[in-house]
Formats: C-alpha cells, sequence, structure tokens
C-alpha cells in the first residue's frame, strides 16, 4: 500500500527531517510511527498524503508515484487517505453531522449518499445521538472521535493519525484505541505517530521508531 | 461539475455571510468606503473636464475686415474660410452690429460716441473651432487670405489656457490611476481577511480531496457578492450626495456647467460596480489560492 524507497526530505531551513527512509506498508496494516519530537513523524505522514514531496527518492501510494503527481491529480490521491490531527481540525461553526457532511460534498458525493455515510460513521463512532451539536460542546475524546468519523466516512484505503490520543485521558485514549483497531480491522491500513507509550505496549502491533530522521528500528508486535 | 455545484457553492457562499455577518458587513462597509472616494474623485474629474471643454470653447477666432471690401469678396471669403477642416461655426459681425455691440456695453458712457461722425469699427468674422488646439494653425491660415485686415484670437491666453488644461487632465488621470490602483490593493487585502478567518475550511475540504476549484467558487462567490453590494451601496450613497451638492452649488453658482444627467453619469456608476466586483472576484480567488498549498 505504502513504500518509500531511499527518501530523504530536507527542508528550506536546512533540517534534514528524514533520511534514507525505506519502508513496506502492506495494505490492512496497523503501524505505529514512534520517536521524539522532530524525530520527523509529521514528515514521514505528510509524505504519505503529499502536503510535500521527498527531496529523494520514490514515495509510492496505492501505486502512484506522489512527487510526479500533477497537483489536479492531488485530491483524488487524497480521497484514498483519511487524516486525524491531534489538534482536531473541526469546524466550530458546523455541527456534528455537517463537519462530516462538508468533507463528503467536497468531494462530489450525492445527498443521499452522503446521509448514508453519516449515519454510518456517527452510528460506528458513537456520536449518532449528538449529530446536531456543535463541536465546542463535545469532550476531547468525542471530538477526536468526530475527527475519525470525518476521515473514515469516505472509506478511505488508509488512515494517518497523528499523535490521536495526545490530550486525553487513558481511559478515553483506549475507546479511541479500540475504535482505530476496529477500522483496521475492516481494511483500512492505519499509520499513527504516537507518543503513548501505555497504549502502544497494549496494542501489540508494528512498531517503527523514528530518531533524527532515521528509521532505527521496525519491529512486528513492537513495544515503546 | 461546476454547474451541478452551482446551488451548493451559491449556499455556502451565503450561509458563510450569514455566519459571519459581522466580518462580512465590516468588509462592506470598507469597501463602500474605497468605492465611494473612488467615485468622488470620478464626478470631480468628469465635471472639471466638462468645465474646461466649456473654457476651450469659448476660445474664438476674430478676423477684422478691410472697410472696403464688397458683398461678393465677402461671400468668397466666407466661403474660404468654412473650406478649412475644424471649424466649428462663422458668424458675420456687420459694422452696424459692432457698433450697436459697443454702445451696449459702454451703456451710461454711450456719450463719448457721439463725438465720433463715422462709425470707426470694422466688420468682422467671429470662429469657432472645433478642437481649440488648432487654433492657431487656423488663424495663420486665415492671414493669408485677402481683404483680411487683422486675425486675432487672444494668442497667450489660449496658450496660456491650452497647457493648462493639458497639465490638469494628465495629472487627473494619474491621480486616476494611483487611486484605482490603492483601491485594488485595499480592497483585495481586506478581502483576503475574510479568506484567512476561514483557512481551517480551505484547510480541511484540501485534505478530504476537494478539487481547487470546489473549494474556490464559494470564495469566488463570496468576493464578488461583498464587492457588488458595496459598489450599490457606494452609488447610492454617491448619487444622493451628487445631486445634494450640484444643487446646493447651482444655487452659489447658477451658471456653472455641472454634469447632472443621469446618461453621462451611467459611466461611473458602471465602472463603480465593475472594479467592486472584480476586485472581489479576483482578491477572493489569490487569497484562496494561498491557503490551498497544502
Amino acid at each position: 500500500m505504502i513504500r518509500m524507497f531511499h527518501v530523504h526530505k530536507n527542508y528550506p531551513n536546512k533540517i534534514q527531517a528524514l533520511r534514507d527512509i525505506n519502508i513496506h506498508i502492506k495494505k490492512g496494516e496497523f503501524v505505529f510511527l514512534i520517536g521524539p519530537t522532530g524525530a520527523g513523524k509529521s514528515t514521514f505522514l505528510k509524505l504519505v498524503y503529499r502536503g510535500i514531496v521527498p527531496t529523494k527518492g520514490q514515495v509510492i501510494v496505492d501505486g502512484i508515484n506522489i512527487a510526479r503527481l500533477k497537483p489536479g491529480y492531488i485530491p483524488y490521491l487524497r480521497r484514498n487517505i483519511g487524516i486525524v490531527f491531534q489538534d482536531f481540525k473541526l469546524l466550530y461553526d458546523r455541527t456534528v453531522y455537517e463537519n462530516i457532511s462538508f468533507g463528503l460534498k467536497a468531494i462530489g458525493a450525492t445527498n443521499f449518499e452522503i446521509r448514508q455515510q453519516v449515519k454510518k460513521v456517527l452510528n460506528l463512532v458513537g456520536l449518532e445521538h449528538k449529530k446536531k451539536t456543535k463541536p465546542h460542546l463535545l469532550s476531547g475524546g468525542e471530538q477526536q472521535k468526530l475527527c475519525i468519523a470525518r476521515a473514515i466516512a469516505n472509506e478511505p484505503l488508509i488512515l494517518l493519525t497523528d499523535e490521536p490520543t495526545g490530550n486525553l485521558d487513558p481511559s478515553t485514549s483506549w475507546e479511541i484505541m479500540k475504535l482505530l483497531f476496529h477500522i483496521n480491522i475492516r481494511g483500512t491500513t492505519i499509520i499513527m505517530a504516537s507518543h503513548d507509550k501505555l497504549m502502544i505496549d497494549k496494542a501489540k502491533k508494528r512498531v517503527v521508531r523514528l530518531e533524527r530522521g532515521r528509521i532505527i528500528e521496525d519491529t512486528q508486535r513492537g513495544i515503546y | 461539475m461546476i454547474f451541478e455545484n452551482m446551488g451548493f457553492y451559491f449556499r455556502e457562499a451565503l450561509l458563510s455571510f450569514r455566519r459571519s455577518a459581522l466580518m462580512s458587513m465590516a468588509t462592506i462597509l470598507s469597501i463602500t468606503t474605497i468605492l465611494i472616494i473612488v467615485g468622488v474623485f470620478l464626478l470631480i474629474s468628469i465635471n472639471s473636464s466638462l468645465f474646461l471643454k466649456n473654457l476651450e470653447s469659448q476660445l474664438e477666432i476674430v478676423i477684422y475686415l478691410e472697410d472696403n471690401i464688397s458683398k461678393a469678396e465677402l461671400n468668397n471669403l466666407k466661403d474660404n474660410i468654412t473650406s478649412i477642416g475644424g471649424i466649428k461655426e462663422v458668424k458675420f459681425v456687420s459694422k452696424e452690429e459692432a457698433y450697436q455691440r459697443l454702445l451696449k456695453n459702454l451703456g451710461e458712457q454711450k456719450d463719448i460716441l457721439s463725438a465720433i461722425e463715422v462709425n470707426p469699427l470694422p466688420a468682422s468674422f467671429e470662429i469657432q473651432v472645433k478642437d481649440p488646439k488648432l487654433i492657431e494653425q487656423i488663424a495663420n491660415q486665415i492671414a493669408e487670405f485677402k481683404k483680411v485686415e487683422e486675425v486675432e484670437y487672444g494668442q497667450e491666453i489660449a496658450e496660456k489656457l491650452l497647457n493648462f488644461t493639458y497639465i490638469f487632465r494628465r495629472a487627473g488621470m494619474l491621480v486616476l490611476a494611483l487611486l484605482v490602483f490603492a483601491s485594488i490593493l485595499i480592497i483585495s487585502n481586506i478581502i483576503k481577511i475574510t479568506v484567512y478567518a476561514r483557512r481551517n475550511e480551505i484547510e480541511i475540504m484540501s485534505l478530504a480531496g476537494a478539487t481547487s476549484w470546489f473549494i474556490k467558487w464559494p470564495f469566488i462567490i463570496e468576493g464578488f457578492l461583498q464587492g457588488f453590494i458595496s459598489a450599490i451601496l457606494s452609488i447610492i450613497i454617491l448619487y444622493n450626495l451628487y445631486f445634494f451638492a450640484t444643487n446646493k452649488v447651482h444655487q452659489v453658482i447658477p451658471f456653472l456647467p455641472l454634469v447632472v444627467d443621469n446618461m453621462d453619469l451611467l459611466p461611473i456608476g458602471i465602472a463603480i460596480v465593475l472594479l467592486g466586483s472584480f476586485v472581489g472576484i479576483l482578491g477572493s480567488m489569490f487569497s484562496v489560492g494561498k491557503y490551498l498549498d497544502v
């Protein structure tokens, strides 16, 4: 699903965010991306959704070489990728329902499809009863669930999550993790950048450890 | 795709208008203010242009004729003058008419003429030209004709006036260009702020896989509406202010030429609407483009 060959990423301020990254993430895998702040986790995720292009090397996502992707085609790549941010990036002047329907409308779904999908994902994350609520009235965990619901509403092949449990208490974090496992079991490839030792040790999934832009460890059923 | 979604784009644009009502109002008021300033300048410039035109049209050539001119020679001369290109009007003033004019001008003091037994004034042609810039050339041409004693056209005044109107018009154009340029910058910056306030939405849509045009359309429509509404508002305000002002001026200086015909004012209205709407559209297009690159 995702392959990187000798990927380097340098930022204009000469910071080498990633150095010689080689990795293969298969369809349906669940991968933790760990490492200290500044290790290159966010850069890794940005490469996958083509927020940036590599300075050197190849990034292949679902068979597409993202560096050669023309700007006009980026939206179509992104329709296969759901993204969950640590800071949620919700629209606070819209309801829970509208936050999800907004993204679906953006990719050309019909009103019927939108109603069906929003209902389905709200059920999945357990927010059906709050669909008319504005996000600022939701708890942190609920807001994160809304983000996940929005990210999976168009049934993407890949789900990228950047520290989704970063601001949550352990029990809420585990709830979010269970939700992500559930989505993973249904076939979605998930990459989760995280610091959350407790969750990672408990999850027993593949762990990729980055340090100063390099992969220094890649273990199946790893721990933090 | 575009037309299929037009309904959605319009709803989104109107929704954003309603959601950020205060912001939208502030935007519209700011753009209205700028457009009023541009409009005031345009009104001043069409009126000064009318005034200058009037002034220039008062420039005329006077040809004094020799006393011994015969009727045939007179007709011949008149034909020769009218055949010169660029003549607007030729008016003959006989010796007798000239005398009567003088009497009228002298008023109370007309008695001094009684000392003179014969009419000393020559007959003349008063000639108005189409283009004041040609006045010197035409005057020189006429001076060559037979039976012309003297040609007068207020050479110095004409030159000074023409110089003045030339500079005045050029300066006006320069100021207008600067003003339009400044208004474009200011309006597009105001629009930029409204787009900035919604950069989150742009980013979310872009990451969800919306095409850039899908994201741009609601903003373009909103920018257009803001520009257009501001233009209409400023036209309403300008129109009322202008007629109030022209009435006041006419009370003080009744004969001052002012543009009051609605058809003559129409181009200014159109210019304001175009300026408002186009800058609204372009401003939002470019600003959204800036936040699209995520």
